[in-house]
């Protein structure tokens, strides 16, 4: 058990995370800037679904309204008491928690298709949320909205240029995606692991099942929070469009494509869904057909890739390494 | 001291142990019986898993039936399954430490007892293996070194030695034998295979169709006609 270990994947995520630290700000247009900022938080919504169905098994559908949640909790702080916003973030992310603990309570009876119906009537029901009361605007009262144009936004001290936002998403997601391999490598790893294998089994190892799925809804919660509160403060004001219950369907969908059990996977998967359509568009082409490519692309994980794209790079470069060991 | 006190479980209509009643006294003791006898059904009741309908189980003083199955393994039982539960993605030393994990400790010191229970069973040089690259056998070695973590006081070996070849079984049996003496833990055994248990158990319990057919020490055990009739059936003239 090496705690501190860090692995080929791990160290290309460093390297990866350095790059577009460096690179994409200095790079890109403002449009881009704005695509890399949103692709960066979806990054950190589909790690937090795809944690949750490659250590667990669990599929929830929920992920997006959970990021609209912690989107709204951190423009109504950000309107209502003017605190920094790591403050806001870190709040935000500890509401869409709870809700995530509470959220998992009902759902803990249930498995398999029934859990992802629990989790998908909770998407629907923030949709319904967001459509009836929209996003805070600087506006007075418990919703916080006005009509006409917001107020302004505050943005992290160290961050007030797209560019600089850009460089501390990154360095969020990292910390982000550092939280999750800390878990795996820890007792809640372990645990989550033999829970996967067989509920009986984990319960024998003394395993708290409830407790410890649970606490996989609220990390899952946490990140879905993160998401939304960096996405808040990329625009400065939210769009009930954007959490539709069925963007969390296509999130975890995307998840699958992606490649769930790895770290890339993520990534994969939020440029398909935000990098992909902004260069069909950028093409001329009309971005729906981005939901084609989608399409494809499950159909082609489910029949042969389970795991993903992720998966197949992975078994590509395995078995690259595997015929050089031969060769030599 | 393991005492089953009229342990009556049914599934709807099925009474799948009726009103079973021993008292497990020695250091390994077995339950032996045909198939849906009720054995896997009495290991479940123990582990939490099944519900009875009434009866008690008291092991070592504490009433069983009154804790949830992750509290039972807190308290010192530990159980395998027929089928190796075994993670495929943690490697041999976690899959055994995940259940050191839920145990009062520190992490150095359950590291090590793990370390030295791989060596035990004969996995020292398989602790960063992962799970998905072990055969049956590595598997079911893994197994009795997680049966043996924290600290045991009761551990079940349900039909330990299913699909294993004859060197495997006898390698198996002595290391189920030597359970008791390494942690203090009580041992119970479900097999099949009668010549383990003849040889390693030295009380046993015989079940069939959820009744209890014959207690006591294994050699009396075996040669009562009860016993052999349920495993061979009797002759029709």
């Amino acid at each position: 058990m090496r705690l501190w270990h860090i692995t080929p994947s791990g160290w290309a995520g460093l390297i990866f995370a350095a790059l577009a630290f460096f690179l994409f700000p200095a790079l890109a247009g403002n449009l881009w800037l704005s695509v890399f900022i949103s692709t960066g938080c979806f990054t950190i919504a589909v790690a937090g679904v795809s944690f949750m169905y490659a250590r667990l098994g669990m599929v929830s559908l929920t992920q997006v309204g959970l990021m609209g949640l912690g989107g709204w909790v951190m423009l109504r702080l950000n309107h209502a008491y003017g605190l920094p916003f790591e403050v806001n973030l870190i709040l935000a992310a500890l509401v869409t928690m709870v809700c995530g603990w509470i959220m998992a309570l009902p759902a803990m009876r249930m498995r398999g298709l029934y859990l992802a119906l629990v989790t998908l009537m909770a998407a629907g029901g923030l949709e319904i949320l967001f459509a009836t009361y929209q996003f805070p605007n600087g506006g007075d009262g418990f919703w916080g909205v006005k009509t006409g144009s917001a107020a302004p936004f505050t943005r992290p001290a160290l961050a007030t240029t797209p560019e600089a936002y850009l460089r501390y998403v990154v360095v969020i997601a990292l910390l982000c995606f550092l939280l999750i391999e800390a878990h795996r490598r820890m007792k809640p790893g372990r645990a989550w692991a033999m829970i996967r294998r067989s509920e009986a089994a984990a319960m024998a190892a003394g395993v708290n099942v409830t407790f410890y799925k649970t606490w996989a809804f609220g990390i899952a919660g946490l990140l879905a929070g993160v998401a939304g509160g960096l996405l808040a403060g990329s625009l400065g004001l939210l769009d009930d469009a954007t959490f539709r219950a069925s963007e969390s369907v296509l999130i975890f969908a995307l998840a699958v494509v992606g490649g769930a059990r790895y770290w890339y996977g993520a990534l994969i998967a939020a440029t398909l869904y935000r990098i992909l359509p902004a260069l069909l568009n950028n093409w001329g082409v009309d971005a729906d057909l981005s939901f084609v490519i989608f399409g494809a692309g499950l159909l082609h994980a489910v029949i042969t890739a389970p795991d993903g794209i992720a998966g197949q790079i992975a078994g590509a470069l395995k078995a690259r390494k595997a015929a050089k060991g031969r060769a030599s | 001291m393991i005492e089953v006190n009229d342990v009556t479980v049914r599934f709807g209509g099925v009474v799948a142990l009726n009103a079973v009643q021993a008292s497990f006294s020695q250091p390994v003791s077995g339950i032996i019986g045909p198939n849906g006898a009720g054995k896997t059904t009495l290991m479940n009741v123990l582990s939490g898993f099944v519900q009875v309908h009434s009866g008690s189980v008291i092991c070592q003083g504490v009433n069983l039936l009154s804790m949830a199955p992750h509290k039972r393994a807190k308290w010192g039982l530990r159980r395998s399954f027929q089928k190796e539960e075994i993670a495929n993605d943690l490697t041999v030393l976690e899959n055994v430490l995940v259940q050191a994990d839920h145990v009062p400790g520190n992490t150095a010191d359950k590291l090590a007892q793990v370390h030295d229970l791989l060596a035990f069973v004969g996995m020292a040089d398989k602790t960063d293996t992962p799970g998905r690259s072990l055969n049956s056998f590595e598997r079911r070695l893994t197994d009795i070194a997680k049966c043996m973590a924290g600290q045991p006081r009761l551990v079940m070996f349900d039909e330990p030695a299913g699909g294993l070849s004859v060197d495997e079984t006898q390698r198996l049996g002595d290391l189920i034998l030597q359970v008791h003496d390494r942690t203090g833990a009580q041992v119970l055994v479900i097999d099949h295979d009668v010549e383990l248990i003849s040889r390693i158990c030295s009380e046993t319990l015989v079940l069939d169709f959820g009744k209890r057919i014959a207690f006591g020490p294994t050699r009396d055990v075996l040669a009562d006609p009860k016993v052999k009739s349920a495993y061979l059936g009797t002759e029709e003239v």
